[in-house]
C-alpha cells in the first residue's frame, strides 16, 4: 500500500509506536518518531511511498527523530536523530525536525550503501539519458534539479548520485528536494505543480523546505539510468544561458573529491569513476533564467538514447 | 604494477595502489610520464627539448623550470624513478 493511504492518525500511531516502514529507490527504511511536525512532512511528501508494517518487513535502516530528554525539552525544544540507537548528530532546534529526518536519511545512505560509488550530486533523466550534476553550495543545483523535475525530466536524486560498481547505471532515490532561501518562493512560482512543505528557518542552511518529488519519478524509483551527460550548473545573475564542454579528468577529480566513498573503494572506485567518465560528455553550464535552462536540457536530450535526434 | 593510469586525451588521472592517493596529470605531466615511459634513461635536456615540441612551443627559461618542477612531482608521487 501507499503511504497515503494510511489516515493521519494511522500514520501518527504507527510512527509513535512500530514505525512506519517505507521503500526509497533500493533502500527499506524504518521510521519512529512522536513530533507531529515529521508525521505531517511524511504524508505531504511520501504519499506515494509504498509502505508496510513495520514489524512484518526487514528494513536497511532504522532511524528515530524524536525530543532528548524531559529537562532539556522544557528548556529548549530540541530533537535528535538517531541510527541503530546512535546519536550521530548534535541536536537541532525542534522546529527543524523535518529537515534533520531529511538530512540524516542521506547520512544513513552515504555511510553504509558501499555498493555504489556515492556522489554528491542530482541526477535527472529523460529519454533514457541521465544528467549528473554536481556542484558546491549556491550553484542552484537544486533549483534547477527542481525546475527540471517539474518540466518532465525524471528525478532521479536530489543530493545522491548512486552508481552502480557492477553495472555503472544509475539508481533512483528520488526523495525530496532540499530548497533554501529564495529558492523556495521561486519554485512556487515557477510551478503549480509544485508541493512545498513548510519551511523551517534559521537551520545552518538558512530556511529550508522539501519539495514533494513528482509521482512519476517515485513510480518508476527502481528503473536505473544510463548516464549520459555530467553538468556543472551555475547560476549568476544576468548570465547568458551556455554549455560548454570541460576537461573529462579535471571533471573525474572534481566527482571523486565529492565523492562519500571513493577513498573507501579504493582501486574499485577509481574504476568505477573512470568508467562512468568514459560514458558521459563533461559540460560547465551558465544560466540566470530557468526557462533558458529546461530549453537547454532538453535540447541535450533531444540527443540521448531514446531521443528523436 | 602500482599505479593505475586513465588517459583523457591530453590529460590522465592516475590511481595509487599503494597509498590509495589518486592525481591529476596535466597536459605537461602527462607527455613527460609518457616519455620516461616510452624512453627510460632519457636526460632531462632531451625531455625538455621533446617536451617543447611536442607541446609546440618556443623554448625559454621559465619552459625548463616547469619541466624540472613537474618532473620532482611525478617522482614525488612514485610515477617516475629519480634519475
Amino acid at each position: 500500500m501507499k503511504l497515503l493511504q494510511l489516515s493521519p492518525s494511522e500514520l501518527r500511531t504507527r510512527l509513535q509506536e512500530s514505525g512506519i516502514w517505507l521503500r526509497t529507490g533500493p533502500f527499506s527504511l524504518r521510521i519512529r518518531s512522536r513530533i507531529p511536525h515529521v508525521a505531517e512532512g511524511l504524508a505531504e511528501l511520501y504519499g506515494q511511498f509504498e509502505t508496510r508494517h513495520a514489524h512484518e518487513t526487514f528494513a536497511d535502516f532504522h532511524v528515530e527523530v524524536n525530543a532528548p530528554g524531559v529537562l532539556r525539552r522544557w528548556l529548549r525544544p530540541q530533537v535528535d536523530f538517531s541510527f541503530d540507537g546512535q546519536l550521530p548528530f548534535k541536536p537541532l532546534p525542534y522546529d527543524q525536525a523535518y529537515p534533520m529526518l531529511e538530512w540524516g536519511l542521506n547520512w544513513c545512505v552515504s555511510m553504509h550503501a558501499h555498493q555504489y560509488l556515492i556522489i554528491h550530486a542530482a541526477v535527472i533523466e529523460k529519454n533514457g539519458g541521465a544528467a549528473i550534476l554536481p556542484a558546491p553550495p549556491g550553484s542552484g543545483k537544486s533549483t534547477l534539479t527542481a525546475a527540471l523535475a517539474l518540466s518532465g525530466w525524471r528525478l532521479l536524486s536530489d543530493e545522491l548520485a548512486l552508481i552502480d560498481r557492477k553495472s555503472g547505471l544509475i539508481h533512483p532515490l528520488p526523495r525530496p528536494i532540499s530548497l533554501k532561501n529564495q529558492s523556495i518562493p521561486l519554485i512556487r512560482a515557477f510551478s503549480r505543480d509544485a508541493f512545498i512543505n513548510r519551511p523551517s528557518h534559521d537551520t545552518t542552511k538558512g530556511t529550508v523546505a522539501h519539495m514533494r518529488p513528482p509521482t512519476e519519478s517515485v513510480r518508476r524509483q527502481h528503473e536505473p539510468a544510463r548516464p549520459a551527460w555530467v553538468i556543472f550548473p551555475r547560476w549568476s545573475a544576468g548570465s547568458a544561458t551556455t554549455l560548454a564542454p570541460r576537461s573529462r579528468a579535471q571533471t573525474f577529480m572534481f566527482l571523486v573529491q565529492n565523492a562519500f566513498n571513493y577513498s573507501h573503494l579504493g582501486a574499485d572506485g577509481f574504476q568505477v569513476g573512470t568508467r562512468l567518465i568514459d560514458e558521459v560528455r563533461c559540460y560547465d553550464f551558465a544560466y540566470s533564467r530557468l526557462d533558458e535552462a529546461i530549453e537547454a536540457f532538453d535540447r541535450l536530450a533531444a540527443r540521448a538514447p531514446d531521443g528523436e535526434a | 604494477m602500482r599505479y593505475r593510469l586513465k588517459e583523457y586525451d591530453a590529460e590522465a588521472v592516475a590511481f595509487d595502489t599503494a597509498s590509495g592517493d589518486t592525481h591529476y596529470l596535466a597536459p605537461l605531466a602527462l607527455t613527460l610520464y609518457r616519455l620516461y615511459r616510452d624512453r627510460p634513461g632519457l636526460s632531462r635536456d632531451e625531455a625538455r627539448t621533446l617536451a617543447a615540441r611536442y607541446h609546440d612551443v618556443e623554448w625559454d627559461p621559465s619552459l625548463d623550470a616547469q619541466v624540472d618542477e613537474t618532473l620532482e612531482g611525478l617522482c614525488r608521487i612514485g610515477l617516475l624513478q629519480p634519475e
